[in-house]
């Protein structure tokens, strides 16, 4: 059992799966005792071991380990041709489509009306036949078998359990109330007359049903032995009670009414929202009807005026921010003169045209002064920002656009600025003035309240963001505000850019500033990142002091447990 | 299952095999003697009696000869100058008494009397394994192994002079999980064939029982499965297509179709019939032409069919009942739901023509990739049953993972597969610049199992152990075997399946339906 052949005393290596194993020829190596080899290893065929022995299998399996395959040969009950008529029973009515064939039609689907006439059951129907007056039709073999088939369905639906209890054969009264929903009129002639030869069939059957029948379970104790019993139901297999999987089908349960009634509630809003709409609609009608009434009363009337009350009118939007300092801007419309309106009577169209005109041309004009105001310049921007018509002019009806623009972006500030800027309580009305005159530069709503946020940044560090801001130089008091009122360079000369946001000069102004800003900040952050690294630095040496001076309460309550365990280590 | 009853005698020593001289009158079921086969004599097992016109008829297993080579012979061919091997005594008289105290209703005394003879009980069977040469299925169903059986010890009106023959079945727990073989079974059963009893009688059924309630107890869901054991095959003949086949093995046809010379199968829809007038009535209205499910391969020769168990209940059935004709191990004990059948056809003007199929588990729980494979008779010998094993292979490929078939294999079962398996590993490690290869590696690139790598390589002596390393040989007898069967394609054309052409996708099954299989 220890030797292997003329290996040498060793074992052989253990042969993993995925070891790599050389391929040769057997001319590549040495012939060796290939029977102790193949001794060493017992394979199982995986045959019943009862079989394994039998003759023929025994000479097959030495036929081909002798490399003689064509002798592996293993005796079967011959077949033979039959003498059926194949051609009668198969016609070639078989095509075959181009695509693979896909089907899904039973076997029920396809073979018809399950019963087949015996010999038997064509002496019948031929007898049946001529004993018939010829006049009164004959009885097909298709109407036979679908009468018959009626039947055998009928008393199997009645007497299910026909074959282990032995009822006496249903009666013809009792195949009645089934006929009249199953069988169809012409049917029902032959009805009588073929009940008794079913009749006749079934008890020499003893009340059996005329087509054998595969045996399956009854519940009976004998099931189980029986060997014609076959395709049983599969157990199913019984899921284990435990509490973990009560709470999860009730979680199901849960969510699944959670998502029911989501959906329930969402088809109830789309109702109530169509019904709305149809109520919006109705009174839409309602109100054009109304109109049209009053129009027809006024034409009646002569009463002549603009008609406003025949259009809707778009609810105006609220001009909240608009500046003060344009309160006078110049009206598009055109205000209507008391009793001008009473007296030429006008048509709304005209009105309207007119107004369009006045848009227009105010357009026009703004257009050419615009024009005019460039000549002789360059535009050098490189990808010029060229400025909508409207933007040009100062027309109050145009809504300003706020452009949230802060002289520099929000940075980390020295905290002395920070700390003031805290003080909410400072003197809210001058800071407003200033606030508005050093806003307005930038087109920013001057109503805008200054708004705060404080947050806790990396280090503990505070920061405080601020928005609607204006100015930088918030902290003044009333008189030191007063002395510098007039001390703003070129204030006179940026307001009269103030029209134009995006002339080139204030976008290059605004650049630069920013950009200072920006090194401002910088240089801040960095100045704060050093502080901070010193601090830190500060507070890990006195730590190491502490522990060294070994204060187990500083210790506890100062560390986080990762650095306790290094401590201890 | 552990009550004995008054069976007790049964545990002592088997007696020594009985021998005398019998007569024809004396001969009985259970007896062993020499009968003529090709031309030699035989021992072989008489199973079963009937009497005849021209005298009686016996019907014979012999012995180291597979079951499907069983068959009716005269009396003339029992040669009655030797001596006889008895059946146990004792055994065979108890069945007689207790038969006889219920009178066995049944009319024909084939099917019936089968079918009511098995309806013993389990809890005995230890005691019926130790007795005469019954060959008998196994105690199994502990649950049901309660006094009651011991009550009824016997045989509930069976005809005792059958019983032998007619104990067959098997019955264990139907312990279903829900890939439950169906097929193949490799119940207990089939070991307690009539020669392997005699074996077991020898030392002492004590064992038998022990290994048999071991096997219960730690086997899987495949070993506790009941197979019928039918040892008389039920059918004569079969009439299907263009053929006349003879069976090879019982199938639970309809008892009634025992009493007939010659059954009819519609090649289309698999249906049987006992009567030619039925059979001809229903081809004038069957409108089937290929097996019912979809098409999943196609080329000049051949086509797959994929069908579903579920959805086609009765025509898997009807396939099932006739693949059981040929297939020992097959068991119809359970529905067919959780199988798929992929079913080969040739095809002409009339139709596709079914040859044979293997059907595979929806989910199986041990990975194999087929549980039953079957052709036809009437199409064997024509490398149809290769392109089946290829094309279970190349469904396993599309998977992506390694399949073996589900056990037992029956004898042409393992021939098939052996040689399947040589030749694709064959191929594999002959192209040019192979030099190494892992087992691993070719179970990846063929979707067999290691196992079946290995143990393929060692049956055909190619792996060995060499000067302290393992090396694969490509011994001159498989190279010399590749070689014929290269130029063997070349005159007639290989027939392989060609990946391209499979139009599949694994199905995927909701739990529910591989679960609930009603």
């Amino acid at each position: 059992m220890t030797r292997y052949g003329g290996l040498g005393r060793t074992r052989p290596k253990k042969l993993t799966s995925k070891a790599s194993i050389p391929v040769v020829r057997e001319s590549e190596i040495d012939a060796i005792d290939d029977e102790i080899q193949s001794s060493l290893q017992q394979i199982e065929t995986g045959v019943e071991k009862a079989e394994e022995s039998e003759i023929h299998l025994q000479r097959a399996i030495n036929a081909t380990a002798q490399g003689k395959v064509n002798e592996a040969h293993i005796p079967t009950p011959e077949t033979i041709l039959s003498n059926l008529q194949y051609d009668e029973l198969y016609p070639p009515i078989f095509s075959q489509p181009a695509t693979y064939i896909r089907f899904s039609s039973t076997v029920e689907d396809c073979c018809g009306c399950p019963y087949n006439m015996t010999e038997e059951d064509d002496v019948f129907l031929k007898i049946m036949n001529q004993k018939r007056d010829p006049s009164a039709g004959r009885c097909t073999e298709d109407i036979f078998e679908e009468v018959m088939n009626f039947f055998e369905e009928t008393a199997q639906m009645k007497q299910p359990y026909a074959s282990i209890d032995n009822p006496p054969v249903l009666s013809f009264a009792e195949m009645q109330d089934m006929m009249d929903a199953t069988l169809e009129d012409p049917m029902k002639i032959f009805a009588k007359e073929i009940y008794e030869h079913w009749k006749s069939r079934r008890m020499a059957v003893q009340n059996n049903t005329l087509v054998p029948q595969l045996k399956f379970e009854t519940g009976q104790d004998t099931d189980d032995s029986d060997p014609f019993v076959c395709f049983r139901r599969r157990e199913v297999r019984q899921i284990r009670k435990t509490r973990g999987r009560d709470a999860q089908s009730a979680e199901k349960l849960r969510r699944l009414r959670k998502e029911l009634e989501d959906a329930r509630e969402l088809v109830a809003l789309v109702r109530q929202r169509e019904v709305a709409r149809r109520e919006m609609l109705s009174m839409e009608r309602q109100l054009f009807k109304q109109r049209a009434e009053v129009k027809e009363m006024k034409r009646k009337l002569n009463i002549k005026d603009d008609d406003e009350d025949l259009i809707n009118q778009k609810p105006k939007k609220r001009v909240l921010d608009m500046p003060p300092q344009r309160p006078n801007a110049p009206q598009l419309r055109m205000p209507l003169k008391a009793g001008q309106g009473a007296e030429d009577l006008q048509l709304l169209e005209e009105v309207q045209a007119e107004k369009e005109n006045e848009i227009l041309r105010d357009i026009k004009q703004n257009i050419t002064k615009h024009i005019k105001w460039n000549e002789g310049y360059v535009d050098h921007t490189r990808a010029p920002l060229s400025p909508s018509p409207e933007r040009t002019f100062d027309v109050a009806t145009f809504r300003p656009a706020f452009t949230a623009q802060l002289p520099t972006p929000p940075s980390s500030e020295s905290s002395g600025e920070m700390d003031t800027s805290l003080d909410v309580t400072s003197p809210l009305f001058a800071r407003d003035k200033i606030a508005s005159q050093a806003i307005d530069l930038h087109d920013e709503p001057p109503h805008r309240m200054p708004s705060f946020r404080r947050r806790v940044g990396r280090g503990g560090r505070l920061m405080i963001d601020r928005r609607n801001m204006g100015a930088r130089k918030v902290d003044m008091d009333p008189i030191k505000a007063d002395r510098f009122k007039f001390d703003q360079e070129d204030s006179d000369e940026e307001y009269d850019y103030d029209t134009d946001a995006y002339s080139i000069q204030i976008m290059q102004h605004r650049a630069i500033t920013m950009a200072k800003a920006r090194e401002q900040a910088a240089v801040a952050a960095q100045a704060h990142a050093q502080a901070q690294a010193q601090a830190a630095q500060a507070q890990a040496q006195r730590r190491l002091l502490e522990q060294n001076g070994q204060h187990p309460g500083s210790m506890g309550s100062n560390l986080g447990p990762g650095v306790v365990a290094v401590s201890e280590t | 299952m552990g009550v004995r009853d008054s069976h007790g005698e049964t545990t002592g020593t088997p007696d020594p095999v009985d021998k005398g001289f019998a007569t024809l009158n004396t001969i009985r079921i259970g007896v062993k003697a020499m009968v003529q086969k090709d031309g030699e004599l035989r021992k072989a097992e008489i199973l079963s009696i009937r009497q005849r016109k021209d005298g009686p008829s016996f019907y014979v297993h012999y012995v180291d000869f597979n079951k499907r080579l069983d068959e009716w012979v005269a009396s003339s061919r029992i040669d009655l100058s030797q001596e006889v091997e008895w059946p146990q005594p004792d055994k065979a008289d108890k069945k007689k008494t207790a038969a006889a105290s219920k009178a066995a209703p049944s009319k024909n005394v084939g099917a019936t009397k089968r079918s009511r003879a098995d309806s013993r009980d389990m809890s005995q069977t230890p005691d019926i394994l130790g007795g005469k040469n019954v060959n008998v299925g196994k105690l199994a169903r502990p649950s049901k192994a309660g006094g009651k059986e011991n009550l009824g010890a016997d045989t509930p009106g069976g005809d005792t002079s059958m019983f032998p023959s007619e104990a067959a079945s098997a019955v264990a727990t139907p312990k279903a999980t829900e890939s439950e073989d169906f097929e193949m079974a490799d119940a207990p059963a089939e070991s307690k064939s009539v020669k392997e009893d005699h074996v077991q009688m020898a030392t002492g059924e004590v064992i038998t029982r022990g290994e048999e309630i071991e096997r219960l107890r730690t086997g899987g869901s495949m070993t506790q499965n009941p197979t019928e054991i039918h040892r008389v095959r039920n059918l004569t003949r079969l009439q299907m297509g263009k053929y006349d086949v003879e069976p090879w093995y019982f199938s639970p046809y309809p008892d009634s179709f025992s009493d007939v010379d010659l059954v009819y199968i519609d090649e289309f829809c698999l249906s049987y019939f006992d009567n030619q007038r039925a059979f001809e009535r229903h081809r004038a209205k069957c409108t089937l032409t290929h097996p019912p499910g979809n098409e999943i391969y196609r080329d000049d020769y051949i086509s797959f069919f994929e069908v579903d168990g579920r959805r086609q209940r009765t025509w898997c059935r009807n396939l099932c009942l006739l693949s059981k004709l040929f297939l020992d191990h097959k068991t119809l004990y359970y529905d067919v739901d959780p199988f798929l059948f992929y079913c080969m056809t040739t095809r002409d003007e009339t139709g596709c023509h079914f040859v044979g199929y293997f059907s595979k588990e929806k989910d199986s729980a041990e990975g194999y990739n087929l549980a039953c494979i079957m052709t036809l008779p009437q199409y064997q010998r024509r490398g149809f049953g290769r392109l089946l094993i290829s094309f279970s292979y190349e469904l396993s490929k599309r998977e992506g993972k390694l399949g073996s078939p589900e056990k037992p294999l029956s004898d042409l079962g393992l021939l098939g597969y052996r040689q399947y398996w040589r030749e694709t590993l064959v191929e594999l490690l002959i192209e040019p610049n192979r030099e190494a290869i892992s087992e691993n590696e070719l179970a990846v690139l063929t979707s067999m199992t290691e196992k079946d790598v290995h143990e393929t390589l060692v049956v055909f002596n190619m792996l060995r152990y060499h000067k302290g390393n393992w090396v694969i040989v490509l011994t001159d007898q498989v190279v010399e075997e590749h070689e014929k069967r290269l130029k063997k394609e070349e005159i007639k054309g290989a027939r392989k399946i060609d990946p391209a052409r499979l139009q599949w996708k694994p199905p995927v099954f909701a739990a529910s339906s591989r679960t609930w299989n009603w």
